[in-house]
């Protein structure tokens, strides 16, 4: 799992390449629990190399949903494999996150 | 070796015998008149006699066993001075006794010289015998083969002197001498021998260098009376065995002689020896005692008490790294004199590493402290990944520490290390093996809550497979039998794995136990228990508060009315449900939506989870599963997926619903064949069917 971060003024784009699994899952959270991640208006996921995502990797974007609603950052998916997605769908994910096609549509949003 | 046994055993009478046959002859020499039909008397018998008793003796003791008992010599040594060595006061009893008789009856003074003589003879034998086999034992002491074997050619060169005398009843002096001086030789060169002598202690050395002295006046005794008896004009007798008895009695004396001045030679080293012998002994006993140590707290006693005894210090104390390891030590210290020390090593930058210092006293820091010690060592307990402690020793006076007690004091040290790293891992084991047993508790406790009989009816046919991944799985199922022929059926997973997510599902099935029971305040049949929906509303509402924040449960709840052909479920974020639709001859997927139970813990959850209704024709199959099936993979890392799991349906829906869960399994063994198992797997299939009309009625 290798996780590359571009910032810019108001939104942070993480990069996620690989397998989110348990073991890498702690690195996500690593990342997503830096108070300094707040002062974003958005955080995009880039999902494009991300093959497989546990249930553990999914408890990390879940741990994380309250605390980015209750400070207005907004959390978006964008550039899905299938499979992953029907992850997300499965455990009824979608409609609580924002799922988006393409990084255009992530970043209009 | 029966026949030496056999030889042995006679030996004794031989000796008796030929001494007593020399006696005679000797007597008859001396006095003829004795016996009046004799005539003078030749010297051969007396010879061969003589000859004859000194061999047996010889041989005698050469086959007792060894008199050496272990490493005692000094009782080696004591037994033969407190023996054979008093016969030289009988020696010299008998001679006083002798001259005493001669002057009360001056006519039987000839007879008794001769008799005194002849015994005197044989006391000398038996002393030289003794004491050379004695000798034998410390020469041959540890030795090597060869010096065993130049012993047996010495004895053999020894004994072969007896014979001089019976072929040559004169030796001429050159002869006698070149053979006396070489065995003489001979006899020296065994003398170096003396290695038991580094065995003793100083005790032991003063007490071998007195026993020692005993045999050489002993066998001066000897010396003295048969030199003084070969002047007297009364000894009329042929003479004796000389050469054999003058060797021995060299070679005996020689010994002593020489084992005296080694021992004496040693006695000032003796301490240091001892000292070294003490350490090595100190630490054998270290390693035993800690070996037999159960608690780091006894390792560190037993390794400061031996440190303190070894090394002789005045005072010490001990530091222990960790205080739920043991507490510190002190000896004749007091604690916070042992604290002034340790601020003043550690200004100096001198914590955790070997230091010694002789001279406290020319040290500024340590005069300040006014204690009244000379000499510190500071030795660490330490291995390559951790530090145990410190152990402090000081002595009153200056230079009282060398570098042999820094040397020995590592050795204790790492000793100490390892012995308790030894017992950090067999308690480490323990631990891990106590884990390991209330998991398997776990594992049988988490096993007793999967239901074990099925529910049975002529309506359905139900078959479960479960298998976890780890001692204790996430995965759960569980069917409960309401009241109007309805069945609730529970399948769910818990996020994560092990003990955590067994104790979730332990909870789950509490909760489902608990909301799956009649409401009395219901106002109508449908609401006396939670339709699927409302049990997951509230289900969540139970775990928000004690569901870890990362983690979640996803379940699917199914209660099947059986009367009325028909079921209601609920979804939340388990696999969807796979179906076969016998009307429309159809396999899919019921793909509702839901949202998992305790991802938003709030009452906004309703909102996200929806009841499903079906009415069910005869032959319908229901195939509900948890995530471990379908994420199984081969070895290309693919999933088995829903699509194979539907075309497996496709092709088995006939059939029992026993044998489509066979079918089904069979399938994911093959595709996973050789892949470690990754999650829990759970398979119910759920096959319907027309009622039977005798079940019916």
């Amino acid at each position: 799992m290798k996780i590359t971060q571009h910032a810019t003024e108001s939104t942070l784009t993480l990069s996620l390449d690989g397998e989110l699994d348990a073991s890498s899952s702690v690195l996500l959270d690593t990342e997503l629990s830096k108070p300094e991640i707040l002062r974003n208006q958005k955080v995009l996921i880039d999902c494009r190399q991300l093959h497989y995502i546990s249930s553990a990797g999914l408890g990390v974007f879940i741990s994380h949903l309250q605390s980015f609603q209750d400070a207005g950052v907004k959390l978006v998916f964008f550039n899905m494999q299938e499979k992953v997605h029907n992850v997300f769908e499965i455990l009824g994910l979608d409609s609580l996150m924002t799922i988006v096609p393409s990084e255009a549509e992530a970043e209009a949003i | 070796m029966s026949f030496l046994r056999k030889l042995h055993l006679f030996l004794f009478p031989v000796c008796l015998l030929t001494w007593l046959g020399l006696l005679a002859c000797t007597l008859l020499y001396a006095h003829p008149y004795l016996l009046p039909r004799s005539g003078q008397q030749p010297n051969w018998p007396i010879l061969v006699l003589q000859a004859l008793f000194t061999a047996a003796v010889f041989i005698h003791e050469r086959n007792t066993p060894d008199r050496l008992r272990g490493l005692d010599f000094v009782g080696l040594l004591r037994r033969l001075v407190l023996g054979p060595g008093l016969l030289a006061t009988v020696c010299a009893g008998l001679h006083l006794l002798q001259q005493l008789i001669a002057t009360t009856l001056p006519e039987t003074r000839s007879v008794l010289f001769s008799v005194v003589y002849t015994v005197n003879v044989g006391l000398f034998v038996v002393l030289l015998a003794r004491t050379n086999y004695a000798w034998r034992s410390l020469v041959l002491f540890r030795s090597s083969a060869t010096l065993r074997r130049q012993w047996v050619w010495f004895e053999v060169l020894l004994g072969l002197t007896l014979l001089v005398h019976l072929f040559a009843p004169t030796p001429t002096w050159g002869f006698n001498t070149a053979i006396l001086g070489a065995l003489a030789a001979f006899g020296a060169y065994i003398s170096s021998h003396q290695k038991w002598v580094a065995y003793l202690n100083r005790r032991q050395k003063i007490e071998a260098v007195l026993l020692q002295l005993a045999i050489i006046l002993a066998m001066g005794a000897f010396t003295a009376y048969f030199l003084q008896t070969q002047q007297d004009p009364q000894l009329i007798a042929p003479p004796t065995q000389h050469t054999f008895l003058i060797l021995n009695a060299f070679f005996a004396g020689f010994y002593a002689i020489m084992g005296l001045l080694v021992t004496l030679f040693n006695l000032p080293t003796a301490g240091v020896f001892e000292q070294k012998r003490e350490e090595i002994l100190s630490l054998q006993r270290l390693t035993q005692l800690i070996q037999r140590g159960q608690t780091t707290d006894e390792v560190y006693r037993m390794f400061f008490d031996s440190a303190i005894q070894t090394v002789g210090a005045d005072a010490a104390w001990l530091d222990v790294a960790s205080p739920e390891e043991g507490q510190p030590l002190y000896q004749h210290i007091r604690p916070e004199q042992a604290q002034a020390v340790r601020n003043l090593l550690a200004d100096y930058n001198l914590t955790h590493i070997e230091y010694i210092n002789n001279d406290l006293y020319n040290s500024a820091g340590f005069r300040g402290l006014e204690l009244p010690f000379g000499s510190l060592i500071v030795m660490p307990l330490h291995s390559s990944k951790n530090q145990y402690g410190s152990v402090y020793m000081l002595k009153e006076h200056p230079q009282g520490f060398d570098r042999e007690n820094l040397s020995i004091l590592q050795t204790f040290a790492s000793q100490t290390v390892l012995s308790i790293e030894n017992l950090q891992l067999v308690q480490a084991s323990m631990h891990t093996q106590r884990v390991q047993d209330e998991l398997k508790i776990a594992s049988a406790v988490q096993d007793s809550l999967i239901p074990k009989n099925l529910p049975i009816d002529n309506w359905f046919e139900i078959s479960s497979h479960a298998l976890a991944a780890t001692e204790v799985g996430g995965d759960f199922y569980d069917f409960l039998h309401l009241p109007g022929r309805r069945l609730a059926v529970l399948i769910g997973d818990v996020s994560g794995k092990g003990v955590t997510a067994a104790f979730h599902v332990a909870q789950m099935k509490g909760i489902f136990h608990a909301l799956m029971q009649e409401n009395p305040l219901a106002r109508n049949e449908r609401e006396k228990f939670p339709v699927p929906s409302k049990f997951m509303a509230q289900a969540n509402n139970a775990l928000a508060r004690c569901l870890e924040k990362s983690a979640f449960i996803t379940a699917s709840l199914y209660i099947i009315d059986y009367e009325h052909g028909g079921f209601v479920f609920a979804r939340a974020g388990h696999c969807h449900t796979l179906y076969y639709h016998s009307i429309k001859e159809e396999v899919s997927y019921f793909r509702t939506a839901g949202l998992g139970l305790g991802i938003i813990r709030n009452d906004t959850y309703e909102k996200h989870i929806k009841n499903q209704f079906y009415d069910y024709n005869p032959s319908d199959v229901m195939v509900i599963y948890t995530d471990g099936i379908v994420e199984a993979r081969n070895g290309a890392q693919e999933e088995y997926g829903e699509e194979r799991l539907q075309q497996m349906l496709e092709r088995t829906y006939y059939l029992d619903a026993e044998q489509i869960k066979e079918q089904i399994l069979a399938d994911l063994m093959e595709f996973s064949k050789g892949q470690p198992m990754h999650d829990d797997q759970t398979l119910l299939v759920i096959k319907f069917k027309a009622s039977q009309p005798e079940a019916g009625l």
